[in-house]
């Protein structure tokens, strides 16, 4: 068979598709348990560390999970019992500049003081507001008192982090004005949520 | 489409000109940003049909993966199926364009073909893949990055053309300057972020 | 044979490094370095694609029918890939997920194309995969060195592992975009003037040896 004839070309091709498509397909499935289980990791995880409980590695995370977190009915968030206190934490997603911003958000039942906060997916500017990612932005809102609004993320701080956990202000990332609104608005639809949820237990 | 964010279209065009620029913030399509800026004309040339290509092939690639792809639970080929249709777009678009004009046909020449493996139109095409864009909100973005792509080649081009005769040190003639002078236009573009106004 | 591949070895690493001489690849180069992690595995995923991808395409080069050479180039290329890819997603989620779409766009990385071009499509498998290997290597020394510096600057670690004390003002410049710009310039700048130096000290020394003029060679 010439190797320029039609018929070569096309058993080539068809062949050369098969022989490299169907390991990949193989490895596809071979993974696809393990890469619905790093999900759930995630999730849990995320979960976890929004309510401050720590954890090493994931088999202490799932333990712990299981341990101290009870999934509300209908999936509408988590709640613990820690430090003989009851915390609710719901997921919350929103517009963000890019495309969504999902996080996890945790509270006391009575939604009088943030426990913590966990970015779930975002996909902002990377340098910019892709930060508030970071963990100095997200401690900010450990144990934050909330005022009737929720938590305000202030455009006008210092960009490094806000110590004070009692005026319900926390640091904006500097130059991402808006994606710093974006959390704001979430955190607070979040918070609304968990105070709506906390009266009935 | 459930999972696609609420951001305008418009918004989304206007931001990936200037706030999140294709090049200057994710450095995607640098290869030949760096080599082809070096001639003005070119840049126009190239500019207006990356950014044909990339809109183009935003759409189609947001058809194929949402109508083929998906259903068909191939996800994890979606980089083959992806530069496949790039690469026929390219090849259709050619076809046209010399078929309704072939002045630019020739004036374009061998950019055309190149842009197929430019990372700025793959990429554009995976970003809204990651962030589940419904179709105008995949047009309007891909069409935004190719601007946006154009505007930075047409500015570096000009800004090359002015620099040309100065006393550029031996190592950093060439590719090297034009990084640093890159790296000054992204830093200018970080300016515009705060700029768009969302909702 | 030892020597040959010694010199493959060379030449991708530094004589003809993919992004201090020949300019490629400079899209995933910028967008990854502010951490030294990601960098790492973007790496290894470029070099392990690069190698095997020239080593098979040199294996079949005979066999590929001249119409659908590129396609087939695309085809293989895009294999080894979304393996990376897929492994990542099993085995380092959280990395794949900040990676994004840099993974993906490995396969349009200039150097994979470059060198099955220039290289795998002329010579036979062995030479190929040491000559991926190189250019992948090379590659990802320089890369090394810029995300070091990105993200000691920009956060004050390496690894994650932190290195400074809460004295220091990290450089915001570090993380974002232009930095990376002004670190690839420098970076080409070292190494163009130390091979001008080296390639001028050479010269001088054979023309202090030989009396009759030897022309430049690169």
């Amino acid at each position: 068979m010439k190797k320029d004839s039609i018929a070569y070309v096309v058993a080539f091709t068809f062949v050369a598709c098969a022989a490299f498509i169907a390991p990949l397909a193989l490895a596809n499935e071979g993974t696809k348990g393990r890469v619905e289980a790093n999900r759930l990791f995630a999730s849990r995880s995320a979960v976890l560390r929004a309510f401050g409980v720590a954890y090493e590695g994931q088999a202490d995370a799932e333990a712990k999970y299981a341990s101290l977190v009870a999934e509300l009915p209908g999936g509408r968030g988590w709640r613990a019992e820690l430090d003989g206190a009851s915390y609710l934490a719901v997921k919350r997603s929103g517009a963000g500049l890019w495309g969504t911003i999902t996080m996890v958000v945790a509270a006391d039942a009575r939604g009088e003081r943030l426990r913590g906060l966990e970015i779930l997916d975002q996909q902002e500017t990377p340098g910019l507001g892709g930060r508030i990612d970071e963990a100095w932005f997200k401690e900010q809102f450990r144990g934050e008192r909330l005022g009737p609004a929720g938590v305000v993320v202030d455009q006008a701080g210092t960009g490094k982090g806000d110590p004070d956990r009692e005026n319900g202000r926390v640091d904006a990332v500097t130059g991402a004005s808006r994606t710093s609104g974006f959390v704001q608005a979430i955190v607070n639809a979040a918070v609304a949520e968990i105070r709506a949820a906390g009266g009935s237990k | 489409m459930p999972d696609a964010p609420a951001i305008s279209p418009l918004v989304l065009f206007l931001a990936s000109v200037l706030t999140s620029n294709i090049l200057l913030s994710n450095f995607l399509g640098t290869c030949s940003f760096i080599s082809i800026s070096k001639d003005w004309k070119s840049s126009f040339g190239l500019g207006l049909a990356v950014t044909l290509v990339i809109g183009l092939c935003a759409a189609i690639c947001w058809a194929v993966l949402y109508l083929v792809v998906i259903p068909l639970g191939i996800e994890y080929l979606s980089f083959v199926v992806f530069i496949i249709v790039i690469a026929a777009v390219v090849q259709v678009l050619e076809m046209v364009i010399d078929r309704f004009s072939p002045a630019l046909y020739l004036s374009l020449g061998i950019f055309l073909p190149l842009i197929t493996v430019n990372c700025a139109v793959l990429g554009a095409v995976l970003f809204m893949q990651i962030r589940k864009y419904d179709f105008v909100q995949s047009v309007a973005f891909g069409f935004g990055s190719g601007a946006g792509w154009w505007l930075a080649i047409m500015l570096l081009a000009a800004i090359r053309k002015r620099i040309e005769n100065n006393p550029v040190p031996a190592g950093l003639k060439g590719t090297g300057i034009t990084l640093i002078t890159i790296g000054f236009m992204a830093m200018a573009f970080i300016g515009f972020s705060g700029m768009i106004a969302v909702q | 044979m030892k020597g040959k591949s010694a010199k493959i070895l060379k030449d991708g690493l530094w004589a003809n490094n993919p992004i201090f001489v020949q300019v490629l690849g400079i899209c995933s180069t910028l967008a990854v370095t502010n951490n030294v992690r990601n960098t790492l595995i973007m790496a290894a995923g470029v070099t392990f694609a690069t190698a095997l991808g020239s080593l098979t395409l040199s294996a079949i080069k005979g066999l590929i029918p001249r119409k659908v050479r590129m396609i087939v180039q695309v085809l293989v290329l895009s294999f080894y890939v979304i393996l990376v890819d897929i492994v990542l997603r099993a085995y380092a989620p959280a990395v794949s997920k900040q990676l994004g779409p840099y993974v993906g766009l490995i396969i349009t990385n200039c150097i994979l194309m470059g060198r099955a071009e220039a290289f795998a499509a002329a010579n036979p498998p062995w030479p190929s995969f040491v000559d991926g290997l190189a250019n992948g290597l090379g590659y990802g020394l320089v890369l090394l060195c810029i995300a070091v510096v990105r993200e000691f600057l920009g956060f004050g670690s390496v690894l994650g592992i932190r290195l400074v004390g809460d004295w220091f003002t990290p450089w915001t410049i570090m993380i974002m975009a232009p930095s990376a710009f002004f670190l690839v310039a420098l970076a080409l700048w070292g190494a163009k003037s130390y091979n001008a130096r080296a390639e001028a000290r050479r010269k001088a020394a054979s023309a202090a040896a030989r009396p009759a003029p030897s022309g430049a060679a690169k």
